[in-house]
């Protein structure tokens, strides 16, 4: 009998949040449609307008109309979880882009071919140069996986050593300072023939892009912490080891993770300036080398992915960084 | 042994702030005992150097001559012989009410297993009255619940003495009183040795067994107070001694003013 009332309970509930979930306001409702007759006018135009000028290379649309599908999907998941009306308004705007381009390209007002691709011809590169674009991809956040956890972790360590402790810091600080005025970049040039090999020049140029914005970044929040909370761990008997591990590191720990989505920005810019100068691997290498054969549809592709890794990259910490860090100051 | 009768020995103790060249003497050659198991109160206006008295004896400072003796051993810095629990709130904001329990319960340097461990933190979060709390963080709590995690950490450490410097400074009147009423029952219930800094002349005697009134750097006078425990506000207040107390008290608060202002004031 109550395990009856019970299952009806949850069913009530569930059915409640399903309902609250699928509840939007009135304008809302309106909003999504608007978002589904562009994304439907998209399809339409792409599979049925006929092209008015002559173009070189006509390209299978299949790949194009997963993309938008994913796009409309994404729209309306992030409609229904936030209840926003901005997020059907983003919609609107990316299905207007690819209308306007789509119907821009079919009509000839591109006129270079080989620099703006029609938008299905850009999308198509990710079938042909599939095998590639992921082993690159996945080549490009090994080393920036490898370069940042190294520069976080050291980065944090010399910072709490140099926040707690003034004689350190006073000679750390200025030479971090005066490092940090140069861009990382530059030291790739060098760093390629120093390194014995492009993966680890690579991670050094990532390494060197981290390290100090991370340890300049734990000083300061080490100067910041509440002297009382220090006084009271004092009084406690926890000694210089517990000091920065057992209080300072916990206390700073919501800055060094929140630096690290900055930073993994920073270190993927700079990784694909280094690929670019001249490390062969990874998705910057990618756009290099297409760049050199004049295959800008491909370059535009990989520009594309290195905007969805890094998108996907900083929703990925932010969804640590909720899970982690449960307490505010 | 004998000779060390004394659980605290305060030994001609001086301490002076130097702000800009300036000299600020805090304390100058002030000397106290104080029994095992006694709750005294250290009362003065601010600026009389009471909370700098604390200072020394949690450790934090460091007496410019004279010495501070427990259990017959010179002090020399914080240690965990002495709990503390301070006026700002002082909790670890990471931790939860019951990590920051479970924090001094280690400092401890008791060997406990971790089923010890959590038993312990939830007996002393119940002996405050949060053991609903546990799992909140500091944050989530109102200024007196702090206050009250911060007594039940401090009494983790299972010092045999308890020093709080102004602990219920912050905290509005009524929740103040069940704050009081709550430290009088826990030090007395765990034998503690407390010294406990005020400027409020109902808090130390609702709650000391000796009160040392401080004038800036000296110590003023020291009374007995005689009253039975647990006392309880409402009835205190009826009593007579309470009354004679109470006028001693503010007229040796007051004594140094009119000496400063050269005028006769009328109580």
């Amino acid at each position: 009998m109550s395990s009856a009332v019970a299952k009806k309970n949850i069913l009530h509930t569930v059915g409640g949040y399903i309902k609250s979930f699928f509840r939007l306001e009135k304008g809302m409702y309106i909003e999504l449609a608007t978002a589904t007759v562009l994304f439907s006018v998209n399809i339409i135009l792409t599979l049925n307008m006929p092209y008015f000028t002559e173009h070189k290379a006509i390209y299978e649309s299949t790949p194009y109309i997963v993309l938008l599908t994913i796009a409309w999907l994404l729209c309306a998941i992030h409609l229904f979880f936030s209840k926003k009306k901005s997020a059907s308004d983003l919609s609107i705007v990316i299905f207007g882009f690819f209308i306007l381009w789509e119907v821009a390209y079919k009509l000839g007002w591109v006129q270079n071919d080989l620099l703006i691709p029609s938008p299905e011809g850009l999308f198509h590169v990710f079938v042909e140069k599939n095998e590639e674009i992921i082993s690159d991809v996945i080549g490009s956040i090994q080393l920036l996986f490898i370069g940042v956890l190294l520069a976080i972790v050291l980065g944090t360590l010399l910072g709490l050593l140099a926040g707690w402790i003034a004689r350190i810091r006073e000679v750390l600080l200025p030479i971090s300072n005066a490092i940090t005025l140069i861009p990382p970049l530059m030291f790739s040039a060098y760093l390629i023939m120093l390194m014995p090999s492009f993966r680890d020049a690579a991670v050094a140029v990532i390494f060197l892009a981290v390290f100090w914005p991370t340890f300049q970044g734990t000083v300061s929040r080490v100067g910041q912490i509440d002297k009382k909370i220090i006084e009271a761990a004092k009084t406690m008997g926890v000694g210089t080891v517990g000091m920065l591990f057992k209080v300072i590191f916990p206390y700073c720990l919501p800055g060094i993770i929140g630096s690290v989505s900055r930073s993994l920005r920073g270190a993927f810019m700079c990784l694909s300036g280094a690929e670019m100068l001249g490390i062969n691997l990874g998705i910057g290498f990618f756009i290099e080398k297409y760049k050199s054969f004049a295959d800008y549809r491909c370059v535009l592709a990989g520009i594309f992915t290195v905007g969805v890794i890094t998108t996907v990259i900083d929703i990925i910490v932010k969804k640590i960084e909720k899970k982690v860090i449960k307490w505010k100051d | 042994m004998s000779e060390n009768q004394y659980k605290i020995e305060i030994k001609n103790v001086s301490f002076d702030y130097i702000d800009k060249k300036t000299k600020f003497e805090a304390l100058s050659n002030v000397s106290l005992q104080i029994r095992e198991g006694e709750f005294v109160c250290i009362l003065g206006s601010s600026g009389c150097g009471k909370s700098t008295l604390l200072s020394l004896l949690n450790g934090l400072n460091k007496a410019k001559s004279g010495e501070i003796l427990i259990d017959g051993t010179p002090i020399n810095g914080p240690g965990i012989n002495r709990a503390v629990v301070f006026q700002h709130y002082s909790l670890f904001p990471w931790l939860t009410v019951k990590g920051n329990v479970l924090f001094g319960i280690k400092q401890s340097g008791k060997k406990y297993s971790r089923k010890e461990r959590n038993e312990l933190a939830q007996h002393y979060l119940n002996s405050v009255d949060l053991g609903g709390s546990a799992n909140k963080y500091p944050s989530q709590l109102s200024g007196g619940m702090q206050q009250r995690v911060a007594v039940a950490r401090a009494l983790a450490l299972e010092s045999d003495i308890l020093l709080l410097d102004e602990p219920f400074g912050a905290i509005d009147p009524r929740l103040r009183l069940e704050l009081q009423e709550l430290v009088s029952r826990l030090s007395v219930e765990n034998k503690k040795t407390v010294v406990f800094v005020t400027h409020d002349i109902d808090e130390a005697i609702l709650l000391a067994d000796r009160i040392v009134v401080m004038e800036p750097a000296r110590i003023r006078t020291i009374l007995d107070i005689d009253l039975p425990h647990p006392r309880v506000r409402d009835e205190l207040v009826k009593r007579d001694e309470y009354e004679k107390l109470h006028f001693q008290l503010i007229s040796s608060f007051y004594d140094h003013l009119t000496e400063t202002i050269d005028t006769e004031v009328v109580l």
